[in-house]
């Protein structure tokens, strides 16, 4: 994975000023019929540095990808950002990403256009999405420009809406973890938290199957049906 | 993609992997390289409750997996009714499909997750590059679980060796410790010019071959001390005429152990090495084996068979604990061990029945049997008596009358060996038992109706009498009445159909749901290693030696006969043999260990106590008593 990366740095260099390569990103794909069993899914988790989105920042990046219903180690994304400038004294308890981490971290436009191409498209998973959603596409387009939209679908909401009988005593990451028995290897990084993101998703895939879920239009269509049932329900 | 701040690092996913892989063998064993080779190529699957991670119609297997979580397990339909049945289990950590990887053919097993399971697993290329470039990991995937038995074996014997010291294997093979060049004579020299020659070599021992340099007999300077303290003749008698006649010999290539064993039970102190053709090549004495190990087995058998007074016998049973120690610690495995103790075992029998003898001769030639456990040469240290009387009616005598003269002998003997250590028979399988102290034509009549009337009874106690050895007295009553039990045995399908069916009730103790069964009977969480581990081996092995013929009654023996005899595929009977040996082997160590602790002797662990690698290897052990079972059932039509 070193040497990919390595090799995609010369490239981004001997390929000049940078500029082809951001008019040859690639197009986000809309949810269709794409099969849930044979499509790329990318499932992803950013540490920031708080929770406001107006003024806070990106500091890492941490995302798998689903395909054929496995998680390929070797298919993953994992990087600290350089923002030297910026004030981590909030959250670098939560995250353990100190100053220090941040001024050896990748240059953020090196790291977004590698992430871009990367993701290659693909749907985007996260768990409570909005934020993610909100700070990814923030960074997107002030320091690429780029605007174009990914698809994004909530993991938070999957989970409720494919097992809609599990007791979890709570809506959080942690609490599905602790459901599956999942051992997260470091909590609150982002690549660990996007992996038991994944894990979660990958219970999800197998449960759509066995209910007739079988591509990304009957899951948007899934949730949307969810998300009515919720609304009736709720109060007024 | 490697993270910045930590350039040289790998992404925490990956490392997260390595640290999960390192809990577990033979991933412990290998190489940080191999291990990130392996992280960075594994795929994590997930398989909900009952889905099938494998099955043989996927054709030729292309991934090795290994449990991140959850549990996977085998299902066989079984021949006869077509039903499915769970043949094994593999929890977090363990791998699989190892056979029909390397065989590179399907797997015969359905693969099925039991609850929620992930799985990591590589490609076969990944699999045959690490299984080229790592040794831990060929080893591994070449011999199964059991390249992790010596590890086990190793621990055993490190710890045991914590508290002796020194080191020298027991399997060392003969020829090291040979003297080469023997000291030799013909028998027609004087004695006296034989201990000259001894004396002018510095040895006490000297062998008397005839032409063609076969050992016939042996003189020590032990043998000298008695001729000339009972003035058993002349200095200038013929050396042939005072010598042990047929000395023990061996080939070069038996071990220490099978020496040590043979001193032990014949209180010789030296052993003659011979070559194929039985011609001397060399010699072993005690001191030889045991100078360097302080084991003093040899010397505690001679105590033992020598004792006076059955005070002494008593006294002497406590060093047998303090030797089991010894020689675990040097390289002695469970089978080795458990023959030491029942050689030992057997020594204070037959010195309490010449004490016995010697006090209050009854007159009436005997031979005492033993059963169970003893029987097959498997005693641990918590053992009881299963004994028996085989006689021969003198003339003039009813059975009746012998038994009035041999009972209380018998008696006093059973209470005595109570004194040594040997529990009474709660059931009252010893020999001053009416029922058990009979003659030849009355054991044989009890055989044939033990065989013909097959109770539920007879089953119990199938464990028991189907294990005999005579342990004193003239063996020959006992093979006659052995061969007609045999050849009955032989030709009654039947009776072998229902000691089929009685030794696959008692199932080894792994269900679908939890890695361990507890012991019924026991506590919640002890596992009875020798009811549930062992007595799956014991029985079925039983019943498959009896329909063929195997007279030895020694498990491991009867496993090595039925595969020199083509009943078991010798792949299987190395599994079932060294399956059987481990379980033997972490009860004895438990045994040790409550001795240490003061605690009475129990068959009882708790797994949980066992380190996983100790688990592991036990729930593998469990896995092949259940195979071994399942030929039973497919032999039987069970």
């Amino acid at each position: 994975m070193l040497e990919q990366i390595k090799d995609w740095i010369e490239r981004l260099r001997a390929g000049s000023t940078g500029g082809p390569d951001r008019e040859h990103l690639p197009t986000p794909k809309t949810a269709g019929h794409q099969r849930l069993s044979d499509c790329r899914l990318i499932v992803l988790d950013l540490e920031t540095t708080g929770l406001n989105a107006a003024k806070d920042e990106v500091i890492a990046i941490g995302a798998v990808a689903i395909h054929k219903n496995a998680i390929a180690m070797g298919d993953q994304f994992d990087l600290i950002l350089r923002r030297p400038e910026l004030d981590i004294s909030e959250t670098v308890l939560i995250h353990g990403i100190g100053p220090e981490a941040l001024t050896r971290g990748h240059e953020t436009e090196d790291a977004l256009l590698h992430l871009l191409e990367w993701m290659n498209g693909d749907p985007i998973l996260a768990y409570h999405s909005a934020f993610d959603q909100k700070f990814l596409e923030k960074a997107l387009k002030n320091t690429l420009g780029y605007t174009q939209p990914h698809t994004w679908i909530d993991v938070a909401e999957m989970l409720p809406a494919f097992f809609p009988d599990a007791k979890t005593g709570g809506r959080g990451l942690d609490n599905w973890a602790d459901f599956f028995g999942l051992e997260v290897s470091a909590r609150h990084h982002a690549a660990a938290d996007a992996l038991a993101t994944a894990e979660l998703t990958l219970a999800v895939i197998n449960r759509a199957h066995k209910n007739d879920v079988a591509t990304l239009q009957d899951l948007n269509d899934k949730l949307k049906y969810y998300r009515r049932l919720q609304n009736m329900h709720r109060p007024g | 993609m490697t993270a910045a701040p930590q350039d040289s690092e790998r992404p925490q996913n990956t490392r997260a992997i390595m640290t999960f892989l390192r809990e577990h063998s033979p991933f412990s064993n290998m190489d940080d390289a191999h291990l990130a080779h392996f992280a960075e190529h594994a795929s994590l699957r997930f398989y909900a409750d009952d889905d099938v991670v494998l099955s043989p119609e996927d054709g030729p297997v292309k991934r090795f997996y290994i449990v991140k979580q959850g549990r996977i397990r085998g299902e066989r339909s079984r021949d006869k009714d077509g039903e499915t049945e769970t043949t094994f289990e593999i929890s977090q950590g363990e791998c699989f499909p190892l056979a029909a990887l390397i065989g590179e053919r399907p797997t015969r097993t359905l693969h099925r997750a039991s609850g929620d399971t992930f799985c990591l697993s590589i490609e076969h290329d990944t699999f045959v590059m690490l299984f080229s470039q790592s040794d831990p990991f060929r080893d591994f995937c070449l011999r199964g679980v059991s390249s992790l038995l010596d590890q086990v074996n190793q621990r055993i014997q490190s710890g045991a060796m914590a508290s002796i010291g020194g080191s020298s294997s027991l399997d060392t093979p003969l020829e090291r410790y040979a003297i080469r060049n023997p000291i030799v004579c013909s028998p027609d020299l004087p004695v006296r010019k034989a201990v000259a020659r001894m004396h002018e070599n510095n040895v006490g021992s000297i062998v008397i071959t005839d032409d063609e340099r076969h050992p016939t007999g042996i003189f020590t300077l032990r043998d000298l001390r008695t001729m000339v303290a009972e003035e058993k003749g002349p200095l200038d008698t013929p050396i042939g005429q005072v010598m042990t006649k047929n000395p023990c010999c061996l080939t070069a290539e038996a071990d220490a152990f099978e020496a040590a064993m043979l001193m032990a039970e014949h209180h010789f102190a030296h052993i003659c090495v011979v070559d194929d053709e039985n011609r001397l090549i060399g010699m072993v004495s005690e001191r030889d084996l045991f100078s360097l190990q302080r084991v003093d087995l040899v010397n505690l058998a001679r105590t033992i068979g020598t004792a006076s007074h059955l005070r002494t016998l008593v006294s002497l049973r406590t060093n047998v604990s303090r030797l089991v120690d010894a020689m675990l610690a040097h390289g002695a495995d469970s089978g080795q061990v458990v023959k030491i103790i029942t050689t030992l075992n057997d020594v204070t029998v037959r010195r309490v029945l010449e004490l016995n003898i010697k006090k209050n001769d009854p007159g009436i030639p005997f031979t005492w049997l033993t059963f169970g456990s003893e029987g097959r040469q498997e005693q641990t240290l918590l053992t009881d008596q299963d004994n028996g009387i085989l006689f021969e009616t003198p003339e003039g005598m009813t059975e009746d009358q012998v038994r009035e003269k041999l009972l209380p002998f018998a008696n006093t003997v059973n209470k005595e060996l109570a004194e040594c250590g040997f529990t009474l028979c709660k059931g009252n399988i010893m020999a001053s038992n009416p029922k058990l102290c009979l003659s030849g034509r009355e054991w044989d009549d009890w055989f044939i109706r033990f065989i013909d009337a097959s109770t539920p009874q007879n089953l119990v106690y199938s464990s028991i009498f189907l294990d005999m050895r005579a342990v004193f007295g003239p063996t020959e009553p006992l093979d006659a009445l052995l061969d007609k039990v045999l050849a009955r045995i032989r030709k009654n399908a039947l009776f072998q159909k229902m000691l089929a069916g009685n030794a696959i009730t008692r199932k080894p103790p792994l269900t679908m749901f939890r890695n361990f069964r507890y012991a019924p009977d026991g506590k919640k969480h002890n596992l009875d290693l020798k009811r549930q581990g062992l007595a799956p081996f014991v029985e079925a092995v039983r019943v498959f030696a009896l329909a063929n013929g195997v007279g030895e009654a020694n498990t491991l023996e009867r496993m090595r006969k039925l595969a020199d005899k083509g009943v078991f595929d010798p792949k299987d009977a190395n599994a079932w043999q060294e399956a059987y040996s481990l379980i033997q082997a972490i009860r004895m160590r438990a045994h040790q260990e409550m001795l240490e602790r003061d605690e009475p002797l129990s068959n009882y662990i708790n797994p949980d106590d066992l380190n996983p690698l100790d688990r592991r290897i036990l729930r593998e052990s469990f896995r092949q008593a259940q195979r071994l079972q399942q030929k039973l059932e497919v032999t039987y039509q069970l």
